[in-house]
């Protein structure tokens, strides 16, 4: 009996523990992956097509800037033409898919080209090539033949922004101080390009020195600081007329370090009366000037956050330079900036999630982000002098001033990835400094 | 006089004293010990036979059609839900509505045809243009084998020994000893075996361990059987004791154990197959740690999160993806299954770098062992780019 009651209990529990197993393998097999890796894509561009006769070398030109723009943000990859299995004869021809895939092109563009006398219009198309499908829908775009590198602009910005999610920047265009000479002897003037150096302009002579030109929120207008009376004085520029003319000031003051508010009527600027230096703000259209602090420390490089409401500055009120938030009507300051050194320059992000700065410890500069609360603070560069940050307008990329040591010690520009990846220059036909982006254009 | 009395006396003592503290209360606690060991089996043993009997009234309940009686009260019930989801009927209108959506979608792709995917058939091409071309440049064997020194000549002197060997006499012992007498033992072998496989009760017939393939086959043998047998006969004569109520199978158990035995094992590999039949219920073994940790490792060598935006390295994807056997991840199955900690944009972004992964490093097969093929036929990946992020 008791054996019998045994073995059926044995076979029982033989039973019952088969179909916990199974109910524990059931269901599809699952692994977590928490480790990838960090490389640029590789994308394929074949030589955009020409659909007339007089646009090949303009469909060349145009294939090179766009290429050019996306390896330029260390997120991308270029796989040279020689590497090509097939080429794409038509833009209308369906991709062959496998070639590309045998030289693991992870991103296709195509495109093409039509140029009518000074028209010229531009079309592409976007292939994830590993899920042989479109990304996206096809765009084309048209403006004039001088135009026709803004057009390359803008088919990398749309395929930037639909491979990595974020806004793109390549339409955009910087405003910087142009330097010649050296340091002892250094001219000055305004200048206004392309964010990747093309297409240089100057805004103003080098018969005064200029300092810190800042865009407005609609990049037509830039706000900088002259010294062409002797004294620092505010002035606006309009970009396309070039017209200026400067804000009202009071006698005996200086007033500097301009920036906008994001409604683009307001302005912040340092106001330096009887050796001290507090942040002040003002309209465009001329309008009485606000005191926002008034302390008997220096309070300086003033920067809105993009909703307009809080402002982040420079002070030296706890005895060392730190970064501070307040208001934007004015009100208590809250300090941010607690490390080491001192902190200056901030420039709230246009997400709105980061302020960029300029950092001095221990002998050198650095370039660095930090949250809005001073938290998480991240040193992107290091050098001699790195100062003067400006964002992108997707927030992704800052561009600053970079200065060598010595008498020969030259200024130029440089832009980093807020990784702290894909440092490099930004090439101008002569020195630079002071940058400022503009908005994406439209 | 008294001589008498005193042996009488003494003789009633020594009898008195051995009653007492003799074998007389020794033996009694002897049957004490022995009535915990019948009470803790009778416990078991009931805990044991009502487990085995739950399942068989489930199992008779369902396949008689007993609506006959309580039909009435259930069927009622069941009408007042059918009817509560008829209404919802014209709801299916609405849906309708959403094919514009689609629709509009379709348009969007210009002209282009980007469906020339299927020009997979290359690689074996080069394959088959390889392979003969190798397989030619072995033909040639020659390797001269041709002795460079003449062998040398044996010398006439070494003539066959002329030496006498005595010749061996046959051993009568050894031949005596070979007699095959042996031959009885594999017929008892044989007897043995077949009196085993007389019994149902050792149940070899189908292993309860998990065959390399789907139980399909296990499963339809199993239910065809009993129907086969007395397929609609035996549900009216089991109608009465179902009646009777669980008292009397219960009762039934420990009057005929062998039948209960028969019945448990019965019943143990009638359910094995059943439950592995679930649909989707992988079989075999489950992968080990190693491999779970191989393909692990290979997709994450390429999934590349260095042009994903910051909101997109916020995101974590769960990606299903169906696989064929030779380890290729059907592309078409790929489907994000949820995502966590963004927008449906950056949801969407994370989503196509982690179907790039899959798809890339699948492309030459994931080192997965065909054995277990229902174990990772249908995987479930989550991307987790935590510990990537911009820190």
């Amino acid at each position: 009996m008791r054996v019998l009651a045994m073995l059926c209990a044995c076979v029982t529990a033989l039973v019952l523990g088969a179909g916990q197993v199974v109910a524990q393998g059931s269901g599809p097999l699952r692994i977590e992956i928490t480790e990838g890796v960090i490389e640029p894509l590789p994308f394929a561009l074949p030589v955009f097509e020409a659909e007339t006769g007089d646009a090949g070398s303009l469909a060349a030109q145009l294939s090179q800037v766009v290429a050019a723009d996306l390896t330029g943000t260390g997120l991308f990859r270029q796989i040279q033409p020689d590497a090509f299995i097939s080429t794409v004869a038509s833009f209308a021809a369906p991709v062959q898919f496998a070639d590309w895939k045998a030289i693991n092109a992870q991103a296709l563009i195509t495109g093409a080209v039509a140029v009518q006398g000074t028209q010229v219009s531009v079309k592409f198309r976007l292939y994830d090539v590993f899920s042989g499908a479109e990304l996206g829908s096809g765009l084309q775009f048209t403006g004039t033949t001088e135009g026709w590198r803004r057009m390359a602009h803008k088919v990398a910005d749309a395929v930037y922004s639909r491979i990595t999610g974020e806004g793109g920047y390549f339409d955009s265009r910087v405003v910087y101080v142009s330097e010649t000479g050296g340091k002892d002897a250094r001219q000055k003037r305004l200048a206004i390009m392309d964010y990747d150096g093309a297409n240089v302009q100057y805004l103003t002579d080098s018969s005064a020195i200029v300092l810190a030109p800042r865009f407005s929120p609609g990049g037509e207008r830039v706000l900088y600081t002259s010294y062409e009376t002797g004294f620092p004085q505010i002035y606006v520029l309009d970009v396309g007329s070039v017209q200026r003319r400067a804000l009202d000031a009071q006698e005996g003051t200086m007033s500097f370090a301009p920036r906008f508010a994001p409604d683009g009527q307001t302005i912040v600027f340092s106001l330096s009366q009887g050796g001290n230096t507090d942040l002040w703000s003002t309209t465009i259209n001329g309008g009485a000037a606000q005191r926002l602090t008034s302390a008997p420390s220096i309070e300086t490089a003033p920067s809105f956050s993009p909703d307009g409401r809080q402002i982040v500055f420079e002070s030296d009120r706890s005895g060392s330079q730190q970064l501070y938030i307040m208001p934007a009507g004015g009100g208590e300051a809250q300090r941010i900036s607690f490390g080491p050194g001192r902190y200056g320059t901030p420039v709230w992000s246009p997400r709105g999630d980061l302020i960029a700065f300029t950092k001095q410890n221990a002998g050198r500069f650095h370039i660095g982000v930090m949250r809005t609360d001073g938290a998480e603070e991240r040193l992107l560069t290091a050098s001699f002098l790195d100062e003067g940050p400006t964002w992108a307008p997707n927030g992704r990329v800052i561009m600053f001033t970079r200065e060598t040591q010595g008498e020969g010690g030259r200024a130029s520009l440089y832009s980093v990835d807020i990784s702290g990846r894909n440092l490099r220059p930004v090439r101008t036909p002569e020195g630079g400094s002071d940058p400022s982006w503009s908005p994406l254009l439209d | 006089m008294h001589t008498g009395h005193y042996i009488s006396g003494a003789g009633h003592v020594v009898l008195i004293g051995w009653m007492i503290f003799g074998d007389v209360f020794a033996a009694e606690p002897l049957p004490i010990e022995a009535v915990p060991v019948s009470v803790i089996s009778s416990a078991d043993y009931a805990a044991l036979t009502a487990g085995d009997r739950t399942p068989q009234s489930a199992t008779e309940i369902a396949q008689p059609a007993t609506p006959e009686v309580a039909a009435p009260p259930e069927i009622m019930e069941r009408e007042d839900a059918v009817s509560d989801p008829t209404p919802p009927a014209p709801a299916a209108a609405p849906s309708a509505d959403d094919a514009p959506d689609v629709s509009q979608i379709a348009p969007l792709p210009r002209a282009d045809v980007s469906d020339a995917a299927p020009v997979l058939p290359e690689p074996p091409a080069d394959v088959a243009v390889l392979v003969p071309e190798i397989a030619e440049r072995p033909v040639p064997e020659a390797a001269e084998r041709v002795a460079p020194e003449p062998v040398a000549q044996p010398d006439p002197d070494a003539a066959p020994d002329p030496i006498e060997q005595e010749a061996v006499a046959p051993d009568a012992e050894g031949e005596q000893t070979q007699e095959p007498a042996e031959a009885t033992a594999p017929e008892a072998a044989a007897t043995e075996i077949v009196t085993e496989a007389e019994e149902p009760s050792a149940a070899p017939q189908t292993s309860p361990r998990p065959p390399a393939r789907r139980p399909e086959a296990p499963v339809q043998t199993a239910q065809p059987a009993p129907t086969e047998d007395a397929p609609v006969e035996q549900p009216p004569a089991e109608e009465p004791p179902v009646e009777e109520a669980p008292s009397e199978t219960v009762e039934d158990v420990p009057s005929d154990t062998d039948d209960a035995v028969a019945a448990a094992l019965a019943e143990a590999l009638g359910e094995a197959p059943a439950s592995a039949g679930a649909p989707d219920a992988p079989q075999g073994p489950p992968l080990t740690a190693g491999e779970r940790d191989a393909l692990r490792v290979a997709v994450q060598a390429c999934w590349n999160v260095g042009s994903l935006s910051t909101d997109a390295l916020g995101t974590t994807v769960v990606v299903s993806v169906a696989m064929s056997q030779d380890g290729k991840p059907l592309t078409s199955s790929i489907r994000m299954t949820s995502s966590s900690g963004g927008s449906e944009q950056a949801a969407q972004q994370a989503f196509e770098a982690a179907r790039r992964a899959i798809i890339r490093c699948g492309a030459r097969g994931f080192d997965l062992p065909v054995e277990k093929y229902d174990q990772w036929q249908d995987i479930e990946m989550t991307f987790n780019p935590e510990r990537m992020r911009i820190r």
